[in-house]
């Protein structure tokens, strides 16, 4: 079908002149922050969706990797006085670093169990960065103003469409995609045809890991203040875990719609309706359970009828008893006492 | 005969203190078709379980190819060349029937496009080619089990363990599965197979071992094993 092919080629080229000429065309500063805000949060939500909707296990700590990039930017850059870019690339490096210390214990815990678990990792890591003298505590860190708006609207641009380009390509074009879905359809069943799970989970948490550090010491040095509610706090997670299951899981398309829509009903909630902030978070509560019960596949797997976003819901949530009912191996004589199929990595469920 | 490409000897493996499987030797050569049969928890599964890497044994020894295997990872297993199937079929639901066995293909073939011409060969092999577009969770129980042998024939495998893959089939169905069997042994595959309707194991196995209690009974040609006493008594209780 190149008809399909050659729409969808100048859906792309012209969506790449929008984004690169939005900038220079826009003058008022609102809409340029709220330009580059938007590609963060993209940024943010489809490094969230490649674990949860590609693999369906649901990181409730993906803050944690944004944190670590913000602060180990803002130290290497206004502690050692190094230039900026060398310690972005340092921050990014320390999230994948730290992905691959958490990831080692974490990603042997399935469902309910990985998001608690990571969960609390993320509040552990804020509560460090509270009591650490070199974080500067509860008071966080200031940055030297750079105040060029222009320079960090196109520098989250390169950085988050050269992200969502390399995801595309590993996810949609790449085995490594459709290996990670098959952890997510079934874990167990995925050893038998070779593939090895813990190592891949590995590989797609430091993926997930290195893009948000570099998004969180961009954001830094953007908005020249840090404190540890603000880099490591729930909100940071929570709202790309809405952005990427209202938009829809499995994709990367999804995410990013979602992360457009909700920034821009958050902005314009805030700005409109200050008073009633506390509001926000109560509507994003609600947001994400109605979107688990209602929209389980997301806006875009509503629009195009997948339902990868609910599948990897079900394995994220342990909604997936197939596999746990134990006594349904009728030729294994051990299973009244245990499952007979075991893997060392963990079962399904 | 030739080398036997698998050998069990003496293994064991204990859950707890149940033995599901005591002390059990036996050898597959290449390009047999050995039956594993016995009555309900007897064993058979677990014994899958052992040489297919997903349970290590508590003692014994399993060899390859005259190499150690005991113990090691199922996808290590893979890519020595065992390939398994699941009494439980475990199909990768909310993938489409080509990517379910494109995924196996990787293991043999890491490039996409290799993969994919990999994974519709073994589609029209197995007689599913018209339906490699469909989500594996539309196929039907026995659409769902010959998928479970194309994606280990997608591994490529020297020796291919099927679980049950008949049971619950109607007999035209069953009737297929049969000429699918005798068509991957054709290829060169060592076949070791679990069943339990008789007609089949009995008709395509050159050789049957017989499990009760997780203890070896009997191992032979079909109508030698269909004849003793041991075996009969297992099946049927003992003849006064």
């Amino acid at each position: 079908m190149p008809d399909t092919v050659w729409k969808k080629c100048v859906v792309v080229a012209g969506l790449a002149v929008f984004l690169l000429s939005f900038p220079l065309l826009v003058r008022d500063a609102f809409l340029l922050r709220l330009f580059t805000e938007a590609l963060m949060w993209i940024g943010l939500a489809i490094t969230w969706d490649l674990i949860a909707g590609y693999i369906g296990y649901l990181n409730f700590g993906h803050g944690v990797f944004f944190g670590f990039g913000a602060y180990t930017t803002t130290i290497l850059f206004t502690k050692a006085n190094l230039p900026f870019a060398l310690s972005l690339a340092i921050g990014g490096g320390v999230a994948a670093l730290a992905a691959l210390i958490i990831g080692w214990p974490v990603l042997r815990l399935r469902g309910a169990y990985f998001a608690i678990a990571t969960w609390a990792f993320g509040r552990a890591i804020m509560q460090l960065a509270l009591v650490l003298d070199v974080t500067g505590g509860p008071d966080g860190m200031r940055l030297p103003p750079f105040l060029n708006p222009h320079f960090f609207a196109y520098v989250m641009l390169a950085l988050v469409g050269a992200t969502y380009i390399v995801l595309w390509v590993l996810l949609e074009r790449a085995p490594f995609g459709l290996k990670l879905k098959a952890i997510r359809e079934d874990e167990s069943g995925s050893l038998a045809i070779g593939l090895n799970p813990a190592k891949l989970k590995l590989q797609a948490l430091v993926l997930s890991a290195a893009p948000a550090g570099l998004i969180g010491g961009v954001y830094a040095y953007w908005i020249t203040f840090i404190d540890p509610s603000s880099v490591f706090g729930d909100l940071v997670t929570d709202q790309a875990v809405v952005m990427a299951v209202f938009g829809g899981l499995g994709t990367l398309i999804g995410p990013a719609i979602g992360a457009v829509f909700f920034l821009t009903f958050k902005t314009y909630f805030w700005a409109y309706l200050s008073d009633f902030q506390v509001l926000y978070l109560i509507i994003l509560g609600v947001a994400i359970a109605a979107c688990v019960v209602f929209l389980p596949d997301g806006i875009w797997g509503a629009v195009t009828r997948r339902q990868e976003g609910r599948r990897a819901l079900r394995k994220g949530l342990s909604l997936n008893q197939r596999a746990a009912a134990p006594p349904a191996h009728p030729s294994a004589a051990g299973t009244s006492v245990r499952p007979s199929v075991r893997p060392r990595d963990g079962e399904e469920e | 005969m030739a080398e036997p490409i698998l050998r069990l000897e003496n293994v064991s493996k204990a859950f707890g203190g149940l033995k599901a499987v005591n002390q059990v030797s036996f050898d597959v050569s290449e390009g047999e078709i050995v039956g594993l049969i016995g009555p309900n928890g007897a064993g058979k599964t677990t014994v899958f379980n052992l040489i297919s890497g997903y349970d290590p044994p508590t003692e014994g020894s399993i060899s390859f190819n005259g190499c150690e295997i005991s113990g090691r990872k199922p996808y290590e297993l893979a890519a020595v060349g065992i390939g398994r199937t699941f009494q439980i079929v475990k199909p990768f639901a909310g993938l489409s029937v080509l990517d379910n066995v494109t995924v196996a293909s990787y293991l043999r073939y890491p490039a996409q496009r290799d993969a994919r011409r990999k994974a519709r060969e073994v589609l029209e092999f197995i007689g599913m080619g018209d339906r490699a577009d469909m989500p594996a969770a539309g196929l039907t129980l026995a659409g769902r089990k010959r998928l479970e042998i194309g994606k280990a024939l997608a591994l490529e495998p020297k020796l291919i363990l099927l679980d049950e893959v008949v049971a619950g089939l109607n007999p035209t169905e069953a009737d297929q599965t049969v000429q699918l069997i005798l068509s991957i042994r054709k290829s060169g595959v060592t076949t070791l197979i679990v069943e339990h309707i008789m007609r089949v194991i009995m008709g395509i196995s050159h050789r049957v071992v017989v499990l009760n209690y997780g203890s070896l009974i009997a191992q032979g040609a079909p109508e030698e094993v269909a004849r003793n006493p041991q075996v009969i008594e297992a099946y049927l209780g003992e003849s006064k």
